[in-house]
């Protein structure tokens, strides 16, 4: 499949600070992009540069192989810009507000009043149109954020987390928007914090730390290469030291550490079958109280990878 | 307990932490550094250059040397007393934003703070800037004691006189935010309305209005020295024309004493009154902050509810978007908030109502003291019927014979017979033989304002809308760039394919769209009087017409005053670009567009009425407040080209149509100019705007 973003050796510098280095980035048609990173990872950053708000220092980005900067005009239409805020129009209604950026992309007569009926019907947002923006709660401003990019039916959605701060409700809500706009073959770039839910909606990650992308892939593979490495929480009822140094002997396992009075077992990376840890411990008379198998999920991946454990 | 108190009051002010960290930090930034140094920097500077003009003097004498000090005080003081009333606005509207910015208010009120620190440590750190200001220039001010001449008691007058003005705009703007009367909208209405409060009684009293008797014969003083810090002032340097009257003077002895020290003292009272104000407008946000803090409704919502204007629903009916989204934006969502609408039609309204009432004035005739009675004149008891002040009495003339069949007046001889009812009469009687004329005069019927009064006011009036036309076009514009950049609305509109070109136009079509029927009303004001003297010369030709404005007028003015809004809106857009917040971006935008149009027409004043006669008349053409002001006021403003042949349009017309060219050439520079920046920020757009992202 086409790469339908693609960044080289994409570089931001903010002064002294470096925000972006080296980012190598690419994003194949249909797929859903989890951009994952800490806060000042640099994330909003590479948003809007393929936003084409910001020019990069160094380095180049495409869009549907348009680059950032020489052709950023041809670009604009094909995407739509979500951002980490809502942009308020103060005095504006929810029509006029969807009307006015459906004015922005030369959308206008018959077929603006069209597409805007169709966007508020997909969003749910019918019964709001005379509404003030400024009215609105959260959850709703961010789904007239998502009515507002779908407009002119862009190619490629960049959406600068799109569910922070909403409630549990809206969340749902939103990310079951996103799932369907997936189904509509958009391309969607999205970076959160709500990791669950990433891999949830995502078929492909990308994690970025200190303007370095440390990891870009399938979500699958990420979950593998963090699976790898097993680590079992063990409690015994009595004895837990003497059971910490009768395991320890077993080279199967690479480490044992005591984290509230539970034993963390680190396995070898090559050992996936940890059926001989109760054994040992039944067989030398311990009593087992709790055997638990570390759970992989992205966070876990997020977590390990961000503190250099996954490589 | 007097500990407590003691306490008490020692973290009310000067223990307060609110006020400890804005005084610790407030002084060390770089912006405070540049503001307080080029503060100090003109009243250095002003004091040197009225120094070294001194030195060109006979300066040997010391009486010479004192009276220099003076002048160097008065300057000092209203210099002084300008920036502190043009700064305190500026640094005291903040506050109203305040109650937008709750993220710290609202940690501020959870905090075991009472609310008088809360509200004085706000007020007070807002006013410390400008306190500072003053106090920093104290040292200054100690030069004029070196020659003497100036009573410490006016210095300390002064300076109360400047720091209550900051103090009570201060407490206003505190009022405002804490009674959430006003939004970061308000900022601009508030100055606004300060400097209308500031410049209309100094108007006013440069026309003669609201002037009271003062204590000499030959003085006089203001109705509102007493609310004007400028009039208050006045007093200070008693210059010998501008002199209050005394307590218990015949003119104001029926008023209480109260109302008599408000006349006799205005400085004393100034600084009272004001002071008071200050305490009481401070004083209900002090009882009611936390109470108010907890309402979710602004007062304005609150009184927009009780008044049905609106039902509270936050829905409105929806309007039709342009093909141009930028324009429509600027000209109908802002334009026609309830705040423009307002704006707009009170403007409109005030504007044509005041032209139509001097109008009025101008055209009715001032109702005469004596007048022939119906009676008339009985030719046969040499005996004239008079009406005089409501009363009719007889009155012989006995200065010629009854067989007499024209009387010569005016070394004219006047028939008799023409003596006829209605006739407005000068009657001069004997001494001493009441009842028997020595001599009778026959008037024309005066205007009830005449005609060079009537120039003024509608000069007044002109200069007065164009200025607000202007800031309020500069204010739009300075905030239009802004405040989307503030709102983050300018980073989903630059991700569209909407061009730098198109947004810009887009834009200034709007602000054009929004300006042009405000600029309407002082054209339509010339436009009555214009029509006014066409239908008196239809109806009553004089000997010699004499128009109230020049008729040209309309044609000549219109492109400079559109060239003028134009150059005031891409001004404003360009600082509106530039400047991160909207405050800074109107503050140097008003700034530039005060000195480019004020300093220019105080220039082309100056040049219209020196004798540089035609050179004077091309200088008058660069501002529309000096076109203006030829325009309607030739007579009084180039007395040299206008003055005696004012009446005379054929004698006159090389120097009219000199003013035209001038006034269209000028307004054809000012085009070029608009266009320059124009293509100069299209081409910048991105790149400025880019730079600033973050």
């Amino acid at each position: 499949m086409a790469a339908v973003i693609k960044t080289v050796n994409l570089t931001k510098r903010y002064g002294t600070l470096v925000a972006l280095s080296n980012l190598n980035l690419e994003i194949e048609e249909g797929d859903c992009y989890g951009y994952i990173g800490p806060n000042g990872a640099g994330k909003s950053t590479t948003i809007k540069i393929l936003a084409t708000l910001l020019q990069p220092t160094w380095g180049e980005a495409r869009v549907c192989d348009l680059v950032i900067g020489y052709q950023s005009r041809l670009i604009r239409p094909l995407i739509g810009y979500v951002p980490d805020y809502f942009g308020a129009y103060e005095d504006m209604a929810v029509q006029e507000y969807l009307e006015f950026f459906a004015a922005s992309y030369n959308i206008n007569g018959s077929a603006r009043t069209k597409v805007v009926n169709d966007v508020l019907e997909l969003t749910d947002l019918g019964y709001k149109r005379d509404a003030l923006v400024d009215g609105l709660s959260r959850g709703m401003k961010q789904r007239l954020s998502i009515a507002r990019v779908l407009l002119h039916n862009p190619k490629v959605l960049l959406l600068d987390e799109p569910a922070g701060n909403l409630d549990p409700r809206a969340r749902i809500e939103m990310r079951e928007l996103l799932k369907e706009l997936r189904r509509m073959g958009k391309t969607i770039l999205i970076s959160s914090h709500i990791l669950p839910e990433l891999a949830d909606l995502c078929n492909k990650v990308g994690i970025i730390e200190q303007g370095e992308l440390l990891y870009s892939g399938p979500v699958s593979d990420i979950l593998r290469r963090a699976r790898a490495g097993t680590i079992l929480h063990v409690t015994v009822a009595t004895a837990q030291e003497q059971a910490a140094a009768l395991l320890a002997q077993d080279d199967q396992i690479e480490n044992i550490s005591t984290t509230n009075g539970v034993l963390e077992l680190s396995l070898r990376q090559d050992v996936s079958d940890y059926s001989f840890v109760p054994q040992r411990l039944v067989q030398a008379g311990y009593k087992l109280t709790m055997l638990k198998e570390e759970e992989v999920n992205l966070e876990t991946a997020f977590m390990r990878l961000t503190k250099g454990l996954v490589q | 307990m007097f500990s407590i108190i003691v306490q008490y009051l020692y973290r009310l002010v000067p223990g307060n932490p609110i006020l400890l960290r804005v005084i610790e930090t407030g002084g060390r930034r770089r912006r405070d550094l540049f503001i307080r140094c080029a503060y100090l920097g003109a009243l250095v500077l002003l004091v040197l250059m009225m120094l070294v003009q001194s030195t060109s003097l006979d300066s040997a004498s010391l009486a010479a040397l004192t009276r220099r000090s003076g002048e160097i005080f008065w300057w000092m003081s209203h210099v002084q007393l300008a920036l502190v009333a043009l700064l305190a606005p500026i640094f005291t509207a903040g506050a109203i934003t305040q109650e937008k910015d709750s993220q710290t208010y609202d940690i501020l009120l959870s905090t075991p703070l009472t609310n008088g620190q809360i509200v004085l440590g706000s007020l007070l750190s807002r006013v410390f800037f400008v306190v500072a200001l003053l106090i920093s220039g104290m040292p200054i001010f100690a030069i004029t004691q070196v020659f003497g001449g100036v009573a410490i008691r006016s210095i300390v007058q002064a300076f109360l006189i400047a720091a209550v003005t900051a103090l009570l705009t201060g407490s206003m703007a505190m009022a405002i935010a804490v009674f959430k009367v006003g939004t970061r909208r308000t900022i601009f209405t508030f100055y606004l309305c300060i400097l209308l409060a500031l410049a209309i009684p100094l108007v006013l009293e440069q026309f003669g209005f609201a002037r009271i008797e003062g204590a000499r014969p030959g003085t006089h003083s203001s109705l509102l020295a007493g609310v004007n810090p400028f009039l208050a002032m006045r007093v200070i340097f008693n210059d010998g024309k501008y002199l209050p009257p005394e307590m218990g003077q015949t003119s104001i002895a029926g008023h209480s004493a109260l109302v008599q020290w408000y006349f006799a003292r205005p400085e004393w009272f100034f600084i009272t009154s004001m002071t008071l104000m200050s305490v009481i407008l401070i004083l209900p946000s002090i009882l009611l902050l936390r109470l108010l803090a907890q309402s979710t409704n602004t007062m304005r919502g609150w009184i927009l509810k009780k008044l049905h204007i609106s039902s509270g629903n936050r829905t409105r009916r929806l309007r039709y978007v342009w093909a141009n989204p930028i324009a429509w934006r600027e000209a109908r969502t802002r334009a026609s908030a309830a705040r423009a609408y307002v704006m707009r039609y009170g403007f409109t309204t005030l504007g044509v109502g005041a032209a139509i009432v001097l109008l009025v004035l101008h055209a009715q005739r001032q109702p005469p003291d004596v007048v022939i009675a119906d009676a008339g004149y009985d030719a046969a008891k040499s005996e004239l019927t008079i009406l005089d002040h409501s009363e009719i009495r007889k009155i012989r003339l006995s200065f010629f014979a009854a067989d007499q069949t024209s009387i010569q007046m005016d070394e004219t001889n006047i028939p008799t017979t023409a003596l006829t009812p209605g006739m407005i009469l000068e009657v001069n009687e004997k001494p001493g033989q009441p009842g028997r004329a020595r001599s009778i005069k026959i008037l024309h019927p005066t205007a009830r304002v005449s005609l060079a009064q009537t120039r003024q006011f509608l000069l007044g009036a002109v200069w007065i809308e164009v200025a607000m036309i202007l800031l309020v076009v500069t204010q739009s514009a300075a905030s239009t760039v802004t405040r989307e950049k503030e709102d983050g609305s300018l980073d989903l509109i630059i991700s569209t394919p909407i061009t730098s070109r198109y947004y810009i136009w887009g834009k200034l079509r709007g602000l054009v769209s929004f300006a042009l029927p405000l600029l309407a009303v002082p054209l339509a004001s010339l436009l009555l009087f214009l029509v006014y003297d066409l239908f008196r010369f239809q109806t009553d030709p004089p000997a010699v017409f004499t128009w109230t404005v020049f008729p040209y007028a309309l044609i000549a003015l219109p492109p400079m005053l559109i060239v003028m809004c134009a150059i005031a809106a891409i001004l404003g857009m360009k600082m509106s670009l530039q400047c991160r917040t909207t405050v800074m971006a109107v503050i140097a935008s008003v700034g530039i567009m005060a000195a480019l149009a004020g300093g220019l027409g105080f220039c082309g004043m100056k040049s219209a009425g020196s004798n540089l006669e035609g050179g004077g008349l091309v200088v008058s053409a660069l501002s529309p407040f000096s076109l203006a002001g030829i325009l309607i006021d030739g007579a009084n403003y180039a007395p040299s080209m206008f003055g005696g042949v004012h009446s005379d349009f054929g004698a006159a017309f090389s120097n009219h149509l000199l003013v035209l060219i001038a006034a269209w050439a000028m307004a054809g520079v000012y085009a070029v100019v608009v266009y320059t920046m124009y293509t100069s920020m299209v081409k910048n757009f991105d790149m400025t705007i880019r730079a600033q992202a973050t």
